[in-house]
């Protein structure tokens, strides 16, 4: 579906977000900096285990973090999610194929991607995220991502 | 006013018995009986018959004149004996149950009535006792609540094994489904990233269309195990996540893609075939039917009939028989492949404008 993506190049309505990619797998977390580019957005980093997530969130203080859960020290990816959240300029969305270990509260993320995922829902996901951040209507929540039962916190 | 009393004091119309048969009929009476002077200090034992002897191991001589205390021992119940000597005291009825002592100490649950008798001014005389060894019954009831308990502890036992086992199963079912939604990730980022770096062109159409392809699958997958049931998946859920990928993926001003999926629950075994059969056609039609930049509209309809399914895909585009040769044909023979795996059939159909496929596959599993 590249290249005929709408929103391939970047969604003119929106401003790129400068995101920080929290994956293990080298291959997704690859091939998804690949996408966020398509889309637009700026990829601040990759950090496969939790102690690296952390420091380059302190690091860069991104936009967002998508952050899968089981890294390569474990499923320590709910505390990267607190430790990221903590910061009020970066909005956490987790990204798993395991959303039944996301605690209740979910440590202070905005909601979470189910993988596998396509590339529409992350596009699609970035940009309510993005028209959150500028104050748009934030209803219009796309499918495929699923929102903090207690919503956006942003 | 009982039997005895009523007998002795004013035997009325009923024919009269002569006393001294009376008193063979007790003395030869299995059941054990006996009687107390309620007017004599201390109640003493006035008679006893031949089965109290024997029930106590006591002789007749050992026992008259004495109170019944002497039956009592170290582990009856006191309580039980404070109920009794009320009753008694008020010179009233009482049954009660207490654990009493032979002569040779052996103890025996003695299950008794006590009754006063009182003469026809209602003066109290005596009080006649009746008992019954309970000891079996008890022993019985013991037993019995022993074996309630064994069987209580070994049901217990069970379901905290079976609870363990079933946490295990779904904690294994959690970590497989965990690992397939994973390598379906993968292996869709791996396609991805060789066909973002192989030049257009055929290689690069096919990499990209088994990446389409294995998106498709993964959307099957992701409704799977996300709701509680784990071996059905909804139908509608796939069709509405499926089509907005792909409406996402083609420019919308030129072709547009309508679904009317009802809510139809499928087995999971069912999902992966009919997953890919409707992405082929769906892609089939997105591929050859609107040559030219021709603009057109795809159908996707599903809906159960009776034990079936019937998927129908239709367009208003050029039609099967206008279309561009295709000698690869992999999507058709995919769907003809599926098609068998699910044991339906489909078919191909000119639509004038345009094509319809009719697929119809059982619901129901296979016997």
């Amino acid at each position: 579906m590249r290249g005929t993506h709408p929103a391939g190049g970047g969604n003119p309505d929106r401003p790129a977000l400068r995101i920080l990619v929290v994956e293990d797998e080298a291959l997704i977390a690859l091939e998804l900096e690949c996408l966020l580019d398509d889309l637009g957005h700026v990829t601040v980093g990759v950090a496969g285990s939790s102690r690296e997530a952390i420091a380059l969130g302190r690091e860069t203080a991104p936009d967002v973090a998508l952050v899968d859960i089981h890294l390569t020290d474990g499923p320590t990816g709910i505390e990267v999610a607190r430790a990221l959240s903590t910061d009020p300029r970066t909005t956490v969305v987790f990204m798993t194929a395991n959303a039944k270990r996301i605690p209740e509260d979910f440590a202070g993320a905005l909601g979470v991607i189910a993988k596998p995922y396509s590339e529409r829902v992350v596009a699609s996901t970035l940009d309510y995220v993005a028209g959150g951040r500028t104050g748009c209507d934030r209803r219009s929540c796309p499918d495929g991502f699923s929102l903090a039962p207690d919503g956006p916190q942003a | 006013m009982d039997r005895y009393t009523e007998m002795t004091a004013d035997p009325g119309p009923r024919p009269a018995i002569p006393l001294a048969t009376f008193s063979l009929a007790f003395d030869a009476s299995p059941t054990s009986m006996l009687v107390t002077d309620a007017r004599a200090e201390d109640h003493p034992i006035a008679w006893v018959n031949e089965a109290f002897l024997e029930l106590t191991g006591y002789a007749r001589h050992e026992v008259i004149g004495r109170n019944c205390r002497f039956l009592r021992g170290p582990d009856t119940d006191p309580a039980e004996v404070e109920r009794m000597r009320r009753a008694v005291r008020a010179a009233e009825p009482i049954s009660c149950e207490l654990l009493n002592y032979r002569k040779d100490g052996t103890p025996f649950w003695n299950g008794m009535t006590i009754n006063p008798v009182r003469d026809a001014q209602g003066r109290l005389l005596c009080f006649f006792a009746a008992q019954a060894d309970m000891t079996e019954k008890h022993r019985l009831e013991l037993a019995m609540r022993g074996t309630n308990d064994e069987l209580e502890r070994q049901v217990g036992e069970r379901t905290a094994d079976l609870e363990h086992a079933l946490a295990q199963k779904t904690a294994l079912l959690h970590e497989v489904d965990h690992r397939v939604k994973n390598n379906l990730q993968v292996i869709s980022s791996l396609m991805l990233l060789k066909a973002r770096r192989t030049p257009a062109g055929d290689a690069q159409d096919a990499l990209q269309g088994m990446a389409d392809r294995i998106g498709a699958l993964s959307t099957a997958h992701r409704m799977l195990y996300s709701a509680g049931d784990v071996s059905h998946f909804d139908l509608s859920d796939f069709a509405s996540d499926f089509l907005a990928d792909v409406n996402a993926a083609v420019d919308s001003d030129r072709t547009r893609i309508e679904a009317e999926v009802e809510s139809v629950s499928v087995a999971a075994a069912m999902a992966a075939p009919l997953a890919l059969l409707i992405h082929e056609l769906t892609a089939n039609a997105i591929r050859h039917a609107f040559p030219d930049a021709r603009p057109g509209r795809i159908t996707v309809v599903a809906q159960r009939r009776e034990s079936d399914l019937d998927i129908i895909i239709s367009d208003d585009g050029v039609g099967l028989t206008d279309a561009a040769p295709n000698p690869a044909g992999f999507g058709r023979n995919l769907v003809e492949m599926l098609v068998r795996q699910l044991r339906g059939r489909v078919t191909w159909l000119d639509n004038a404008p345009g094509t319809r496929v009719e697929v119809r596959v059982p619901l129901q599993e296979r016997a």
